[in-house]
């Protein structure tokens, strides 16, 4: 009987802190007024609409960046850096920067992902029946448009800083071997 | 012997014997259920889902797909000289360009106020 009173406490104490978390977590949220509400609903199909162009229009951008960017990695850095190692010639750094920018690429291509997951979960979501939820998505799904933006500028610094390392290299090249 | 007994050899069949022919269709379809929810599945995990323009909805954006011009890159083999690099930076130069020069997912296209959802002034 003693256990039994035990094993309730604790889980009443674990139901009540998550209760609790939740209610402090909808405090942190500056609630929606009823006029921000209406809007949403009012123009609930036209945002939509707006959504789904960009959706479609996204899609089509990551297709055409995806392919230069895998292009950058397997037909040029991929086959330099192939050619300094058969040559034996210093290609460490050629190695490092592709690598990074491997990793970036799957980055991209994860951000990207989640990006497309969360904007279709946006569109599924009916903005008359549930404006403060759809809102939550487009807050989410936007975040998400931002992040994937950011790996895309992190990806530009690495082929830029690629590009900067054969420059390099071509001088030095150059002076050396006349 | 009963009616609907099967005996072959001397030996009396069992249920799933009798009905193996059925039971084969059955497991057939069964095991293409799972491998086409399977493959479903690692369609939408493996990021395939986000390259297939041919989704529903996707249509208007198929056509404007950039043509597949073959990029033939920079040859694998060959010597390293003032050469090859020249022609490797001419290559890169453009290719990074192409890349960097498209400010891709940026903008404000998702504001609040550019989707109509922000909140009214009083």
């Amino acid at each position: 009987m003693k256990r039994f009173l035990i094993m309730i406490s604790i889980a009443v104490a674990l139901v009540g802190s998550v209760g609790l978390g939740g209610v402090v977590f909808a405090q942190e949220q500056a609630p929606m007024t009823e006029a921000h509400i209406a809007r949403i609903r009012a123009n609930c199909n036209d945002t939509k609409s707006t959504l789904q162009q960009l959706h479609a229009t996204d899609a089509g951008l990551r297709v055409n960046r995806g392919q230069i960017y895998e292009s950058i990695a397997t037909k040029l850095m991929a086959p330099l850096n192939g050619r300094l190692v058969l040559n034996r010639l210093d290609s460490e750094p050629f190695l490092n920067i592709a690598d990074e920018y491997e990793q970036q690429l799957q980055a991209f291509r994860l951000q990207y992902q989640q990006y497309d997951e969360a904007m279709s979960a946006t569109l599924r979501i009916n903005c008359v029946n549930q404006p403060v939820a759809f809102y939550d998505s487009v807050v989410d799904t936007r975040t998400k448009r931002q992040l994937t933006h950011e790996a895309t500028i992190k990806l530009h610094s690495i082929i830029e800083k690629y590009g900067l390392e054969v420059k390099n290299f071509s001088d030095k090249f150059e002076t050396s071997k006349p | 012997m009963n009616e609907g007994e099967h005996i072959i050899g001397g030996e009396k069949l069992s249920l799933l014997q009798q009905h193996r022919f059925l039971l084969l269709i059955l497991g057939s379809v069964v095991i293409a259920i799972l491998l086409t929810a399977v493959s479903l599945k690692l369609y939408a995990s493996s990021g395939a889902a986000q390259l297939d323009l041919s989704r529903p909805g996707y249509e208007q954006v198929a056509d404007k797909k950039a043509p597949s011009t073959v990029f033939e890159g920079f040859p694998t083999v060959g010597p390293i000289n003032k050469q090859t690099l020249k022609e490797f930076q001419a290559l890169y130069t453009k290719r990074a360009d192409q890349a960097t020069k498209v400010d891709s997912f940026g903008g404000d296209v998702m504001n609040d106020a550019t989707l109509s959802i922000d909140a009214p002034t009083e």
